[in-house]
């Protein structure tokens, strides 16, 4: 039997799995992150995070976010009294990127949880969020965000490459320190039925910095960049592939998976295909979970394709449906492996 | 091609400098100000045509409802004295437990830029704040509400029947967001159910009509 790991590149390289990838298993290396992946460091544990019914906090850009205990996640806060950024072209005077310069031994306190990681089995796997295009939109807003795209290009550029900057002075530091071997980055670029920006802006703004990022965690030794996405992007693949993006993770039903694998197969490969929308309800059964895993499965085949709910870490809103799909997908392999 | 027609066309590609000026030019040339608004709205509608066929984005439905409304600035002045060209008031928000207001916002402008007055009452807003909303503004003629959550669903219902079982009527209600679907819509007693926010302008003002 292949382990976690070895089973994940078989997979993706179209060679020999002997089963489907369950889901995060081949990332869920840190039994004490809320998703299994590595998410501390020296600079996210000076980055107020607000928990769940918690006062509003703000993080180290100075974004505010609410965590309503009512609702299933933190979200920035963008009326007049909290947006960040109200004015684009003031970006310089007004952004200011977390400080990076911390101690050796500051890091250090984070590594004895790298060290414990069985690399034979699971890859060290780096969670990080929010993306480019999402820091963008947490500053500003999305209406402004989007709108200045049009109205202030060049100076939305200018913002661009500063926080792709920062990122890259961020992925130097977590290289030096934890080697990780698969980043898993978020950047939420759709609606469930259409990219947010249309192939030609999306190119004209991202892919060189998504590039230059995602190609130096290549050239520092990362394996896989896996990029989170749960949204409708199926006319980004061909960016996604420039990027080096080896795994599309959250890709929903409305992206048409299949076609996707037969298109590009061999060249990135697709993680999801449940759609949290479609099984994480209220009145989810397992009857309901098997029949999506199933649809998944036998659509996508073996190849290229990791069957995996589409939000962007390991559990669900509702209890006992991350399980439930899993249990699901061990008996598609017992079925389509034999 | 007269300005009213420009006014029209710039509208549709978003020049928010150039069509206040487009607009006054329209005015200049004699057109009246209720036909200059109804141009911008038949703009629009195009707008909202394209982003549901997948033809346009959302930058550049965002950039079109912003020249509208530095036209309808300019008109401003003048609509006041003219007979009404409202479809009435539509009451809009995000149901309780959901966060999400980018959807919201669109549909916002769409059906406001096809002639109602949208009172928005934000995000995770309770069945008593959609009613409260409904009591306190005139002519009401549409509730829209949105839900992005598989978790707010129940929070949908709810509103629903909360504004079915306060008694108040006059208005219509349509839902959307990812997981609504147009059975759900159906089964908690909405009138209308919409995809995106290009057809939910179109929903409204067929439902409102009928």
């Amino acid at each position: 039997m292949l382990t976690k790991r070895q089973n994940l590149l078989e997979t993706i390289r179209g060679g020999n799995p002997d089963r489907f990838v369950n889901q995060y298993e081949a990332f869920d290396c840190d039994p004490r992150s809320p998703f299994g992946m590595i998410m501390g460091d020296p600079i996210a544990a000076a980055s107020p995070r607000v928990g769940r019914g918690e006062p509003p906090a703000k993080d180290g850009w100075g974004v505010t976010r609410a965590w309503p205990a009512n609702v299933p996640g933190a979200f920035p806060v963008h009326d007049e009294a909290h947006k960040v950024l109200k004015d684009i072209t003031q970006w310089e005077k007004i952004v200011k990127a977390p400080r990076l310069d911390y101690p050796q031994s500051e890091w250090d306190k984070f590594k004895p949880q790298i060290d414990a990681i069985d690399r034979s089995d699971v890859f060290v796997t780096l969670f990080g969020a929010p993306g480019i295009f999402e820091q963008l939109h947490y500053l500003m807003g999305m209406d402004d965000c989007l709108i200045a795209f049009y109205e202030e290009p060049e100076a939305m550029k200018d913002l661009i490459a500063y926080v792709t900057d920062w990122k890259l002075r961020y992925a130097k530091l977590v290289c030096d320190n934890f080697a990780p071997e698969v980043i898993f980055q978020h950047d939420d670029w759709g609606s469930h039925r259409s990219s947010l920006l249309s192939p030609d802006m999306f190119e004209e703004f991202f892919l060189e910095p998504y590039k230059k990022w995602y190609g130096y965690y290549k050239q520092r030794g990362v394996q896989l960049i896996v990029h989170h996405n749960d949204a409708y992007s199926a006319n980004l693949v061909p960016f996604m592939i420039e990027m080096k993006i080896d795994i599309w993770q959250g890709c929903v039903t409305t992206n048409k998976v299949s076609d996707l694998i037969r298109k590009y197969g061999g060249k990135i490969s697709f993680m999801g295909d449940i759609d949290n929308g479609l099984v994480d309800r209220e009145n989810w059964t397992q009857e309901l979970v098997e029949r999506h895993v199933r649809r998944a499965c036998e659509e996508n085949g073996k190849h290229y394709f990791i069957p995996c709910i589409t939000q962007g870490g390991k559990g669900a809103v509702y209890d006992g449906v991350y399980d439930a799909i899993s249990r699901e997908i061990d008996k598609m392999s017992k079925e389509m492996f034999r | 091609m007269a300005k009213i027609d420009e006014v029209k066309e710039q509208v549709i590609i978003g020049k928010t400098k150039i069509v206040p000026g487009l607009v006054q030019e329209a005015l200049d040339e004699g057109s009246a100000a209720k036909d200059i608004l109804q141009a911008m709205i038949d703009g629009m509608k195009v707008v909202g045509d394209r982003f549901s066929a997948g033809e346009i984005y959302v930058p550049e439905m965002l950039i079109a409802a912003k020249a509208m409304a530095k036209g309808v600035e300019v008109l401003k002045p003048l609509l006041s004295t003219e007979a009404s060209t409202s479809l009435g008031t539509c009451v809009i928000g995000t149901v309780e437990g959901d966060l999400h207001d980018i959807g919201k916002n669109l549909v916002n402008m769409m059906i406001g830029s096809a002639g109602f007055d949208m009172v928005d009452i934000g995000v995770d807003q309770t069945p008593a704040k959609f009613i409260e909303a409904i009591k306190s503004n005139k002519n009401v003629k549409l509730v829209a509400c949105s839900a992005l959550l598989t978790t707010t669903l129940p929070a949908l219902k709810k509103t629903v029947d909360a504004i079915r079982e306060s008694g108040l009527q006059g208005f219509k209600i349509i839902v959307g967001g990812a997981p609504v679907t147009p059975k759900f819509a159906e089964e908690i007693g909405a009138d209308a159910y919409a995809p995106d926010a290009g057809s939910a302008a179109e929903k409204a003002k067929a439902i409102i009509a009928a």
